[in-house]
């Protein structure tokens, strides 16, 4: 009975928390078909009083919605399989492979995780315009085909992986290509699945760097779209929560696809290799 | 830019929108190579991070100065980079509505900040201690809206004769702080917690006055559609000030001089185009709400029938611009009426440590007033 108890009082505790991570995305999407005047009002009501689709209606006034999604979809697919490749693969190399300064070489992919992203984007913007690639999507997609993060995590997943299957392999005549294309990446896919979701948003919601490296408008990506909402003086609130609620379904869906391969990821990279 | 384009078809401008605030993040970075855009937006408050960027204007300073109001302000060694197109400053809005429910009329247009106070004691409304409408709402932006302008009507200048050290803690300014101090504290017609903004404020049809800058008309006519509202010109302390208030200039574009020679000439020749276009100089100045500094449109038909424009159009030559100041000095003051209204810290010790505060943080800053330059300067 006690057990019960405690059972349902941890519930509701995980719901009441769970409700209130949830509610600022409520609230968001409800404005979404709210007037400004209604948004920026003193009485505040999680439903619209006035209810208008004219937010979703004018969201093209500022910029073309549909050609930004397009492209952040884009840039964020070939990224994400980049990503997931290079990761798998260094990941193999530096788990099941011994060799000479192996672990220097994995300290030194660990140290690029800890340095701060803002100190280094000034000398990367240098370099991107020296190499001519200003206004091209090889400046976002080049510079983060290799991830810090993934790479860890992915070591940390492969090293799970039992080393007789890899040599029952070679003993079959396996050559190293066939053993990480066709065995190391169908059992990695937990640890992919992670790396993915992970890549996945932050490629989705990544500002400042498409800002900075982008100057064609209908190059430009969604995430940096949505600022564009913001004037000198004034925020159109609810064009913002209308493009915004829309951009994120994205990352919903590929949440929902891989969310049980996401935990199981997750839970495994934290194993010690 | 299509007028542009239509008098010279082998011109193509492209345009860029970006967003506000990261935009002066990029920029900079966009002018150091060579690919940067050889025409872009300028806003004087960035200009210690732009002027390196800038080719000058090819246009002859005395015609400049003969069709332009406050050219002289922006001479560099007798160049001119950018000028104002327009000049936004603040002046009192007011809720119609509430005015005329008080019994008020367009005869009670307040001329002095004492009949200011008596018009803001008879539109505040009160259940007992508990505030229900302030008469006047000041929150968030005193700094902006009052310290930083109401010391001209007081013969005071922000900064001190050599242009550098700031002037924040004079007689000046304590008296304005006074005022701010009385009027939410003695007379009762607002109050420090009494909504984190006052802009939204008056918005949401809580206070029936407040002081903004230009830019908050549009806002009126957009996010606040329900307000009917008006707006008069800012109350003096004697009827006959040094200057009504701080103007700040919304300035024409840049010229990229890292650009290529051709696109630089372009640019410089789009530059005449937009200062010689009344047309182009009357949409800027009604689209953001700022009085044309250009001498020829000042009694403009389609200005005058801009409110927030219309109420300037008699003393517009009694507002003043500092020069593109530091933000120490919207900062600092803020942070000195925040601690006399919410930390009980006396105005002296406030203001003090405001005035040491600011020349602390502007001793790296190439800075200097222009306050002198004002045409009925002491």
């Amino acid at each position: 009975m006690r057990r019960k108890v405690c059972k349902i009082a941890l519930n509701l505790i995980l719901l009441a928390l769970g409700l209130i991570t949830v509610y600022p995305f409520i609230w968001m999407l409800s404005s979404s078909f709210k007037q400004n005047r209604e948004i920026m009002a003193l009485e505040q009501h999680l439903l619209p009083q006035v209810f208008t689709v004219d937010n979703y209606i004018n969201m093209n006034a500022r910029f073309n919605f549909l050609r930004f999604f397009a492209n952040s979809l884009l840039v964020t697919i070939v990224v994400t399989l980049a990503v997931i490749y290079t990761s798998t693969l260094c990941g193999f190399v530096l788990s099941k492979y011994k060799f000479k300064g192996r672990e220097i070489l994995f300290s030194f992919v660990l140290g690029t995780m800890m340095i701060p992203w803002c100190v280094t984007i000034i000398p990367k913007y240098s370099m991107i315009q020296s190499f001519g690639w200003l206004d091209s999507y090889k400046a976002l997609i080049i510079p983060a085909m290799f991830s810090g993060f993934g790479i860890f995590n992915m070591k940390q997943h492969i090293a799970t992986l039992p080393d007789e299957i890899l040599e029952a392999a070679r003993i079959d005549g396996a050559n190293e290509f066939f053993i990480f294309h066709r065995i190391i990446f169908p059992m990695a896919k937990n640890g992919i699945s992670s790396i993915a979701i992970f890549q996945f948003l932050w490629t989705w919601e990544d500002y400042l760097w498409p800002y900075l490296v982008i100057n064609a408008r209908e190059k430009q990506l969604l995430a940096v779209g949505l600022k564009m909402f913001s004037g000198q003086y004034s925020t159109d609130y609810g064009a913002l929560f209308a493009a915004t609620a829309i951009s994120i379904i994205p990352v919903l869906l590929i949440y929902l696809v891989f969310q049980k391969q996401f935990i199981a990821g997750v839970a495994s990279a934290a194993v010690k290799g | 830019m299509t007028g542009y384009q239509a008098i010279h078809p082998n011109v193509t401008i492209k345009l860029v929108n970006n967003p506000w605030e990261d935009y002066w993040t990029k920029l900079p970075l966009a002018l150091d190579g060579e690919n940067g855009p050889a025409i872009f937006n300028v806003h004087n408050s960035y200009h210690e991070n732009l002027i390196n960027y800038l080719a000058p204007l090819e246009i002859p300073l005395e015609e400049l100065q003969a069709d332009f109001t406050g050219v002289d302000a922006h001479v560099i060694d007798g160049k001119v980079y950018y000028i104002d197109y327009g000049m936004m400053t603040g002046s009192v809005y007011y809720n119609k509505d509430m005015w005329e429910t008080a019994g008020l009329t367009d005869a009670d247009i307040p001329k002095t900040w004492d009949e200011m106070r008596e018009v803001a004691k008879k539109l505040t409304i009160k259940e007992g201690d508990k505030l229900i409408q302030a008469g006047l709402n000041f929150n968030d932006d005193f700094h902006q809206n009052y310290l930083l302008g109401l010391n001209y009507q007081l013969g005071e200048n922000l900064f001190q004769e050599d242009g550098r050290t700031p002037n924040v803690n004079t007689d000046a300014m304590k008296q304005i702080m006074q005022m701010l101090v009385d009027l939410y504290h003695t007379d009762g017609v607002g109050s420090e917690n009494f909504g984190e903004k006052g802009s939204d404020s008056f918005g949401q049809g809580q206070s029936a006055m407040v002081i903004q800058w230009g830019h908050y008309y549009n806002t009126l006519n957009t996010t606040w559609t329900d307000i009917n509202f008006g707006v008069f010109e800012i109350p003096t302390f004697d009827g006959n000030p040094y200057a009504y208030n701080r103007y700040n200039g919304e300035s024409s574009f840049g010229v990229n001089k890292n650009a290529p020679a051709e696109q630089q000439a372009v640019a410089q020749d789009f530059v005449k185009y937009f200062l010689a276009n009344d047309d182009a100089q009357i949409a800027f100045n009604l689209a953001m709400s700022t009085f044309p500094a250009k001498k020829s449109l000042a009694d403009n038909e389609k200005v005058m029938e801009n409110p927030s424009l219309s109420i300037l159009s008699e003393h517009i030559d009694r507002y003043i611009w500092p020069g593109p100041m530091p933000s120490t000095m919207e900062t600092s003051l803020k942070k000195a009426g925040q601690d006399i209204f919410f930390n009980g810290v006396d105005i002296d010790t406030a203001l003090n440590e405001a005035q040491e505060t600011i020349i602390r943080d502007m001793k790296s800053s190439t800075f200097q007033s222009v306050e002198s330059l004002y045409k009925y300067a002491k």
